[in-house]
């Protein structure tokens, strides 16, 4: 657990010390401490946490206040009630959705298993709203890959997406690549998206997916029929693609979207792949040029010293 | 500690032994012998077991009498019960929880990781936590706090040693939603009935009988 930001609420200095105290103990943790919920909002979006461990009663709302801002600023964020308050004490049918982790402070070791929790459900991401791929930390190693400064591929990008759109006759075309928390686009035609929280991607589910997924209404599929942010992007039908590393690694998808439900036959489909096929092979050729370029950087000059006074080669 | 005791078994059941850590997602019709199957999937192999129930389609009461009816032990320092139908009520005698909503996973979370925590503390070593079924939370709560909740109880269960056994009816949600669903989960039991004949099939989870396999339930 180094390197992780918490953000430690509790009205009561002693307890929130001896919280924090045990939090840092040898570990490369740095801990914000608040003790009202205004404050803690404020820090949410201020430092943006990587765990929120909060109090369920604060002097201006509960946690479970803090929480629901949380959801919506940061909605992968976990949130661990450490609390004094017994369950039947909190309410929760106001934010029966936000979904917490709950460790009593009376318990035996209770700092000690708080440790233990912050780290569970930070690295084994266990608040978010989606399901995950199976090695997802290792998908995430290989993005990292296809997604560095420098590897500017947007005017490809924008040709592509824009042939693709006309193409089809759809609303909307794009690349996605799906970080850790976040669908980024690199190109979109016809809209102007550039990024979107995962929770809130059609994309999160299609790199799940051997092959594309093809969804002809949101509105009766299960998965996205109680998306409102779905609407308000005016997506109504999606195919998408996964964009697959040479190793099948999923790192993004290849996507169009519509705002009306409409079916796509199989040419399309086939056509669609096609479109993300070349997509993959630009970002493949991309990282093959931007390792060859970190190569050449890495690689010593030549050593003035070698060379002979009479400037021919050294033996 | 021997390499035996460090896994779930399944005594009369056609499913191989387990690592402790493991979720298991059990899928199969709500007639058609699902119920007993989650349920005999949770009978404590040792005393050193505890059981933890998240009821959501039937009342917390009844799932502990039909558990015992299937030999299961019924001491409730350890074994308990989150109770999430709306009729559910507290009842501390047989500890069952009620949170009163099958929508109100944030409550039933709570409940859960508290209940978890005295099931330990009364000296379970591990616990099955069985959820029939997770039905109820698919059609009554939205899509991503479904996920939230599903990570976070599998991913107390993996870290706590646990074993978890969560039954749902594919009827009840669509394919794309059971598929999604089923990511959370290290691997499937599936069951089907045909005519009174029940089978099941294990797959995603090691050291498992090939194929579907002849069980006795009673439907």
């Amino acid at each position: 657990m180094t390197g992780l930001t918490v953000l430690c609420v509790d009205p009561d200095d002693g307890e929130r010390r001896k919280t924090v105290a045990a939090l840092t103990n040898g570990d490369d943790v740095t801990v914000l401490e608040h003790d009202t919920l205004a404050a803690a909002e404020a820090a949410l979006t201020d430092a943006a946490p990587d765990c929120v461990v909060t109090e369920y009663e604060l002097p201006d709302g509960t946690g479970l206040d803090l929480t629901a801002r949380l959801r919506e600023h940061a909605p992968d964020t976990p949130c661990i009630l450490f609390t004094n308050a017994d369950p039947d004490r909190i309410r929760t049918a106001q934010h029966g959705e936000v979904v917490v982790e709950y460790l009593p402070k009376d318990m035996p070791g209770a700092r000690e298993s708080l440790v233990r929790l912050v780290g569970n459900v930070v690295t084994q991401r266990t608040q978010v709203g989606y399901p995950l791929p199976p090695e997802e930390d290792e998908r995430l190693a290989a993005l990292e890959q296809y997604d560095r400064p420098g590897m500017d591929a947007v005017s490809a990008f924008d040709r592509l997406t824009a042939l693709t759109k006309s193409h089809f006759g759809v609303d909307v075309a794009f690349v996605g690549l799906v970080d850790a928390h976040e669908e980024r686009f690199l190109s979109c035609a016809g809209a102007d998206w550039e990024t979107l929280e995962r929770e809130d991607t059609m994309c999160t589910h299609t790199i799940l997916q051997d092959d594309l997924m093809v969804v002809e209404d949101t509105h009766e599929d299960g998965r996205f029929a109680d998306s409102d942010r779905l609407d308000e992007l005016d997506i109504r039908a999606y195919a998408g693609v996964p964009l697959e590393t040479p190793r099948g690694t999923a790192i993004g998808a290849y996507c169009m979207t519509n705002s009306e439900p409409r079916s796509f036959s199989d040419a399309e489909r086939a056509d669609l792949r096609l479109f993300a096929d070349e997509a993959m092979e630009q970002l493949e050729l991309r990282r093959q040029l931007n390792e060859c370029e970190g190569d050449t950087e890495r690689r010593p000059g030549p050593d003035p010293d070698a060379a002979a006074p009479d400037g021919s080669e050294s033996p | 500690m021997s390499v035996h005791r460090s896994r779930y078994t399944f005594e009369g059941l056609p499913i191989g032994d387990v690592e402790s850590g493991t979720n298991v997602l059990v899928t199969g019709p709500a007639l058609g012998g699902i119920r007993e199957l989650t349920l005999r999937m949770l009978l404590q192999s040792s005393e050193r077991e505890g059981t933890l129930f998240v009821t959501a389609d039937t009342a917390g009461r009844e799932t502990l009498e039909n558990y015992e009816a299937l030999g299961g032990r019924l001491d409730f320092a350890r074994v308990g019960v989150i109770d999430c139908t709306e009729e559910g009520v507290d009842d501390e005698t047989h500890n069952v929880h009620a949170v009163g909503s099958p929508a109100d996973l944030t409550g039933i979370g709570i409940e859960f990781s508290s209940l978890y925590e005295r099931l330990h503390a009364n000296g379970a070593e591990r616990v099955r936590t069985g959820v029939y079924t997770l039905s109820p939370f698919v059609v009554y709560a939205p899509t991503k706090a479904v996920f939230r909740f599903v990570h976070t109880l599998t991913g107390r269960i993996r870290t706590a040693d646990g074993l978890g056994v969560c039954a749902i009816d594919p009827g009840t949600v669509d394919d794309q939603t059971l598929s999604s669903i089923a990511q959370a989960f290290d691997g499937q039991v599936e069951l089907q009935e045909q005519a009174g004949d029940c089978a099941v099939r294990v797959r995603g989870l090691s050291n498992q009988p090939e194929g579907w396999q002849s069980v006795d339930l009673d439907v």
